[in-house]
């Protein structure tokens, strides 16, 4: 089984939805925070698979990854950053209570 | 010659713009310019008739026609305003200036207490421009535009004291019913136009399309809308205008006007449209011998209904309405016989001696201080001589007496009902003569003969109108005695005959009037006998009921004999009385029950119409807030939102490509 | 029962499953040996944290379970032969973003929290979507002939090095840039106001 690109895949595939999931259904901004960390991490380790089981991608394949890494850092700094700001105007982190943009 | 026939409709408009502009300052003086520019505009018709009927050069090709401008240019089709002048037009040009001017001249002194004194001139000059653009208008469109501006007037002058309830009510009552016929009217100008374009010749020029139409439905071919339809629809306006069943009922509510306006308008003036509309149309109408008989019907109906309810009525114009009503139907009854000579004859007559009678009318009026109700007049011969001598004379020669004019045109009439083929019009004629002269003398003899039965308060106060007013009221007497001689003789080919016989030639000839002479002591003169006597035994009657006090011929009134006379035939009565409940009828068809349609169409508009729109719009917003809950303002709803979409696009592809 | 006695029996029940999954499995011949288990193995222990990150009622816990899910992924990193990548994962993700994640809780912690719903309204629809998701990309995964190798490539690092420096110089500088733009940023949003409320 560790030979066979496709259960890599399917892993990732249902590390995705879990975070899909989480994201989605959550009602703490943090909660939602962490399951885009676990989208991310899915998608990493898809792009991992590729360069492990394609030859001439297996350092691009990491060198994506180690990208996509950093871009996860900044966007989470940027977004608990986002959550906490929020949080001391409204005092809530809940983000059905963030609904300014109702008609 | 153009010029001045130009002048005659243009001089009283001037008088309407500057009377209606500066006449509240003149105060007191504002009748100087309307009044002047009247008398001027009657000299230059005189002038023009009299150069039409004694034939001078300009009239030659049967008539002077004057092009004033281009109205409607459309393309290939233009529409021209302009005048024409023959001899017809010359016999209403005399008729409608001189009794306009007197009337105008009469009003000086009848209207000087009012305080809206100029607004009368001005509506007056407004009404002189009307009328004559309508006689002298060459073209349909203009005829119509004339048409409606006299209706116009009407409205104005009957509503003229317009704070009166009543007064407005009958001007509103007299403008619908118009109105009424003007559709007809309207549509039978469209149905001219239409048949002239089938031919090929579009036109609006009178004589031109008449011409087009006879041919074109004499030569065997039919046109695109039948002529006895054309000829019914033009029908149609005349009844309207000159008050014909069923279009009749607005004329005696029309005298809540001042009494120069009955006079004017509904006695000699704008009632004769109708007529005129018929003699101009006079081909159209031969061409429809069945269209004919329908004119001829009408008429001679309308004149014994009025007839029949002039008899009871107790307010002075009202019995001189219905007495117009009558001899209008009298017109009608000539013009639907083919006696159209005949008809222009007693429009003539008729218009000088009831604008006398009404003008008389007004004057005893005036006298006895706005008591109209003829049971609160009586033995006014002595007070005011001038108004009895001149209405008497009226009332002769309205029965029909000889040798006054009524005796000529109404014996004409008679006459050639007989011998064109309808008897019935000549039997319903003789008891319609009857009853006039009947009830002609009732209304002198309760008015100016027996005892005094007036308000006694008023009764010192009885004077003679001035001079101002007496002056036309004498004028208007000597045409009422002498036209018909003037015109009328020689009996068979009269002078009349002479000048009208070439405008209504074509119609002659196409219904086969024999060319029968005239038979003095045949069939024509029976004719005459019969009309005098019957106008005598009217007259005989009146004065046994009613009284009579000529000179050293006396006889009582006799109140009992009316009153058992009026028992012995109560339902007659009572119909007569309350004008054969045809107010009531059009109260009941079209307020009461037209109420009910209009209420439930007004039902409908309200809650099925505005229902559905407002409906449609409500369903949207009711939509749209539905809809608008998909904005929760929540970001996780929108990506779920998101997830479904990227589902379906994933899914699709998958099931497409693997496909 | 106590409620000891049942977190007791349940997490035996897990374990054990855990556990004899792998070995039930080994014993039908499905999996080899030595790197299939531990493939097994790691994908549990995946799979299980991911699902109680998303599904936990104390945030906490769920940060803590976050920390597994990600040690367990560099594990499977450096299955997959990617040991600098697996490195970074410790470093970057458990050592970084992680302490980032629980000290944003515990600054925004309510003292309610633990009495409100966990889930939105639509948690059934999200779970319905996410289901859906998987089974799209697994039939995906499966349908499509991959040409893969037989066998995992491992990648040396100094080769790694190499790529990184010649070819993805530039995104590797932009990177930086970003980094540093974030910092900035992130120190920017969550700076208290002057005055205003703490």
């Amino acid at each position: 089984m560790s030979d066979s690109l496709e259960a890599y895949l399917v892993l990732s595939a249902l590390l995705f939805s879990i975070g899909t999931f989480g994201f989605l259904a959550r009602r703490n901004a943090i909660s939602m925070l962490m399951s885009i960390e676990l989208m991310l991490n899915g998608v990493n380790l898809a792009i991992v698979a590729f360069g492990a089981f394609i030859p001439n991608l297996a350092r691009d394949g990491s060198v994506i990854a180690l990208m996509v890494m950093a871009v996860a850092a900044a966007e989470a700094t940027v977004g608990l950053s986002i959550v906490i700001a929020i949080y001391r105007n409204r005092k809530t982190p809940l983000v059905d209570e963030y609904d300014a943009m109702r008609r | 010659m153009e010029l001045l026939i130009a002048l005659i409709p243009i001089l009283p408009l001037a008088g309407f713009v500057v009377t209606a502009l500066i006449g509240r300052r003149l105060g007191r003086e504002a009748h100087w310019i309307p009044v002047g520019l009247v008398v001027l505009s009657w000299a230059i018709s005189m002038i023009v008739a009299a150069a039409s009927l004694s034939g001078t050069a300009a009239f030659d090709t049967g008539g002077v026609g004057v092009r004033l401008y281009d109205w409607i240019p459309a393309g290939d089709f233009n529409i021209q305003a302009g005048f024409f002048v023959d001899n017809l037009t010359a016999c209403l040009l005399i008729v409608v200036t001189t009794i306009g001017m007197l009337v105008h001249v009469y009003s000086i002194g009848y209207m000087g207490h009012d305080p809206a004194y100029w607004r009368f001139f001005a509506y007056l000059n407004l009404f002189m421009f009307s009328m004559l653009l309508l006689v002298l208008a060459d073209s349909w469109l203009v005829l119509f535009v004339a048409w409606e501006l006299v209706g116009l007037c009407s409205y104005l002058l009957i509503g003229f004291w317009y704070r009166r309830r009543s007064a407005a009510l009958a001007a509103k009552k007299a403008f619908i019913v118009n109105r009424v016929g003007d559709v007809g009217f309207a549509l039978g100008i469209m149905a001219i136009f239409a048949n002239t374009l089938a031919l090929g010749e579009p036109t609006l020029d009178i004589r031109e399309s008449i011409r087009l139409l006879t041919e074109g439905a004499g030569a065997g071919g039919s046109l695109v809308i039948p002529i006895q339809v054309v000829a019914l629809l033009v029908f149609a306006g005349a009844m309207g205008k000159s008050a014909q069943f069923p279009l009749h009922v607005w004329l005696p509510d029309a005298m809540e006007g001042p009494t120069p306006v009955s006079a004017l308008i509904h006695a000699a003036t704008m009632v004769n449209a109708g007529v005129y509309l018929v003699a101009r149309a006079n081909p159209l109408f031969a061409a429809a011998p069945s269209a004919m008989v329908v004119v001829a019907a009408i008429g001679i109906f309308t004149a014994i209904l009025a007839a029949s309810i002039a008899m009871t009525q107790t307010d002075i114009k009202r019995v001189l309405a219905y007495s117009t009503l009558s001899q209008l139907g009298y017109m009608f009854a000539a013009l639907g016989v083919g006696a159209f000579t005949a008809a222009i004859f007693h429009l003539m007559t008729h218009g000088f001696f009831k604008g006398l009678l009404f003008l008389d009318s007004g004057s005893v009026i005036h006298a006895v201080h706005d008591e109209q109700d003829m049971r609160r007049m009586g033995g006014l011969s002595k007070k005011i001589p001038i108004t009895y001598a001149t209405m008497l004379i009226g009332a002769v020669a309205i029965s029909g007496i000889p040798p006054l004019a009524g005796f000529f045109s109404k014996d004409e009439i008679l006459g050639e009902a007989f011998k064109l083929g309808f008897p019935w019009v000549w039997a319903i004629g003789i008891v319609v003569a009857v009853m006039t002269a009947f009830y002609m003398f009732r209304l002198i003899g309760l008015t100016f003969w027996g005892e005094s039965r007036v308000d006694p308060h008023v009764e010192p106060r009885i004077h003679e109108s001035p001079p101002v007013m007496t002056w036309p009221l004498i004028l208007l007497a000597i045409p009422s005695v002498l036209l018909g001689l003037v015109l009328g003789l020689p009996l068979g080919n009269s002078v009349l005959q002479g000048w009208l016989g070439p405008v209504f030639e074509e119609a002659t000839t196409a219904l086969h009037h024999a060319e029968g002479g005239y038979q003095l002591f045949g069939i024509d003169g029976a004719l005459l006998v019969a009309s005098v006597a019957v106008a005598a035994i009217g007259i005989a009657v009146a004065w046994r009921l009613f009284g009579v006090e000529l000179g050293s011929f006396r006889r009582r009134a006799n109140p009992e004999a009316v009153r058992s006379i009026s028992a012995r035939a109560p339902f007659l009565y009572r119909a007569s009385l309350n004008k054969w409940w045809f107010d009531d009828l059009n109260d009941l068809l079209f307020i009461r029950i037209g109420g009910r349609v209009a209420a439930a169409a007004w039902w409908f508009d309200r809650e099925v119409i505005d229902g559905t729109v407002n409906a449609i719009g409500a369903i949207t917003r009711q939509t749209g807030r539905g809809l608008s809950r998909v904005q929760t303002g929540r970001v996780q709803n929108y990506a779920l939102g998101i997830a479904i979409g990227l589902i379906v696009m994933a899914g699709s592809y998958l099931v497409i490509v693997g496909r | 029962m106590p409620r000891g006695l049942l977190t007791v029996i349940a997490s035996m029940f897990v374990v054990g499953t855990a556990v004899g999954l792998p070995v039930l499995l080994w014993l039908l011949g499905l999996i080899r040996f030595g790197d299939d288990i531990l493939f097994f193995v790691l994908a549990e222990i995946l799979l299980v944290s991911g699902l109680l990150v998303v599904t936990m009622r104390d945030i906490i816990r769920c940060g803590l379970a976050m920390i597994v899910c990600f040690g367990a992924l560099a594990g499977i990193y450096v299955l997959l032969g990617a040991p600098l990548v697996a490195g970074a994962q410790v470093l970057v993700y458990i050592g970084a973003i992680s302490v980032l994640v629980l000290f944003a809780i515990m600054l925004t912690q309510t003292k309610s929290a633990p009495a409100s719903l966990v889930f939105q309204t639509q948690a059934v629809g999200a779970a319905l979507a996410a289901i859906v998701l998987a089974i799209v990309v697994v039939i995906a995964v499966a349908a499509t002939a991959w040409e893969a190798a037989a066998q995992r490539v491992h990648t040396a690092t100094d080769e790694l090095a190499a790529l990184l420096f010649s070819d993805y110089v530039l995104p590797f500088e932009v990177v930086s840039v970003l980094l540093l733009a974030a910092v900035i940023g992130g120190v920017f949003l969550a700076r208290r106001e002057e005055g205003g409320p703490s």
